[in-house]
């Protein structure tokens, strides 16, 4: 993300009109910077990018291989491929979050633009969701399905849990779509992996006054 | 699409005859409980001439070929996708229906081929797939507990979204208690298994919008 609110969309099309066409529809809610073709592109991309609109067909370097260059530098953005041709099967390895027919209209321009945007925040939900899975996980373990029928913070938990599932899957998008659960995967795939669980070394929250409980950070 | 996918006579006494389209369900239990035949034949139990299979192993195709015709009388191969995460390419021949994936670390290779996989089924008129994920106890032990539990929230929502079954294997005695509830809260339901100290496998249900069963022999 930038560091304004205004999301950031890199325009990359050998078209001037048709370039400034996207500008003038998406101008208004995005901050929109073009690049002219493969190498302005991968001169204009860093990760105060959000969304990058890259035509796939273009002289020297192609789409793709700007694709490639941009996940190899590991860049934090999204890339959809705009393309007049018609999409094949070969487009869920080459890595796009998402695929545009030429000419697009305005409206599914800026739908795609936003789920990527909704896409960009999916590890953080994640994040939450896994953490309140994780209590669960954990008080299941401490306590009988009886007791936890009768426990508030249980009953709250579930309500929570069920909250921020809804905010994960609006994060997702259309998971019945090949490209877009490609791209949901990929979001976290190749993120660090950190294997600590929050409810696990001693949550005071939940610990229920047993504070010989291994693992418990309360050191003085 | 399918409303229903029939898998009875897996569990005794008519429980979970069928399964709605777009369920998914784990089968829990300790290692060497009979897990993944259960998930075997949850895969092969009514296998339907228009129906698929999609399985993400570590087993080479020639085993997981052999192991599902134990349980249909006459498999079509075609029919049966393979998502090879072992590693071992050389071992598979070369077949449309199998993807090879480098590790079971790569996630995005294994979601790659099983969309592949899917579209090539889709292509042939098969819209209703029973997807095998054997075991997410090797996942656990490329992964970072955190991560599985993401991409198994994906991979469950994918097979809700395209109305297909999921089946999914894991050991509840290599990992911690926590980690077995928490990966095991993402499905619609679990099927449990124990060894009684006589050691006769029981099983019992939980989830499935339905009350939980009580141990039960096979």
């Amino acid at each position: 993300m930038s560091d304004q609110d205004t999301p950031v969309v890199l325009v990359v099309e050998d078209e001037r009109s048709v370039a400034e066409g996207y500008e003038i529809w998406l101008g208004d809610r995005y901050e929109i910077r073009l690049a002219a073709d493969g190498r302005e592109a991968l001169d204009a991309v860093d990760d105060s990018v959000d969304v990058v609109l890259l035509d796939r067909m273009m002289p020297e370097l192609s789409g793709e291989e700007v694709l490639r260059e941009i996940r190899d530098r590991g860049i934090d953005c999204r890339v959809a491929m705009v393309s007049a041709v018609e999409p094949d099967f070969d487009i869920v390895e080459m890595g796009f979050d998402a695929y545009i027919t030429k000419p697009p209209e305005r409206q599914e321009l800026i739908d795609t633009v936003e789920r990527l945007l909704d896409r960009a925040t999916l590890d953080d939900a994640f994040q939450e969701y896994h953490s309140l899975m994780a209590r669960k996980g954990a008080l299941q373990a401490q306590k009988t399905e009886e007791e936890l029928r009768d426990n508030a913070e249980y009953q709250d938990l579930l309500d929570r849990i069920e909250v921020q599932r809804d905010a994960v899957d609006a994060d997702l998008g259309d998971m019945g779509s090949e490209v877009d659960f490609v791209s949901a995967v990929r979001e976290f795939a190749d993120g660090e992996d950190d294997t600590e669980w929050p409810a696990a070394d001693g949550d005071e929250e939940w610990a229920d006054g047993d504070s010989s409980l291994p693992g418990s950070e309360d050191e003085r | 699409m399918s409303e229903m996918y029939d898998v009875s006579g897996v569990l005794p006494g008519g429980v979970l005859d069928e399964l709605p389209a777009g369920t998914n369900v784990a089968i829990v239990g300790p290692s060497m409980s009979g897990k993944r035949e259960l998930a075997l034949q949850l895969l092969a139990s009514g296998y339907a001439s228009d129906e698929a299979v999609l399985c993400i192993t570590t087993d080479s195709a020639a085993t997981v070929y052999a192991d599902l015709e134990r349980h249909v009388d006459s498999l079509d191969r075609d029919r049966v996708g393979i998502v090879d995460a072992s590693g071992s390419e050389g071992q598979n021949a070369i077949d449309a229906t199998i993807e090879n994936v480098s590790s079971p670390s790569d996630l995005t290779g294994i979601s790659v081929g099983t969309a592949k996989l899917f579209q090539q089924f889709e292509k042939r008129g098969i819209t209703e797939i029973r997807y095998g994920l054997i075991s997410i106890s090797t996942l656990l032990q490329y992964l970072g507990g955190k991560k599985v539990f993401k991409f198994l929230h994906v991979y469950t929502k994918r097979v809700e979204e395209t109305g297909a079954l999921g089946i999914y294997t894991l050991d509840d005695d290599s990992h911690d208690p926590q980690v077995v509830n928490t990966i095991s809260g993402q499905f619609d339901g679990v099927i449990q298994l124990r060894e009684t100290d006589a050691g006769d496998l029981e099983f019992r249900v939980r989830g499935f919008g339905r009350r939980p069963t009580s141990w039960q022999d096979f």
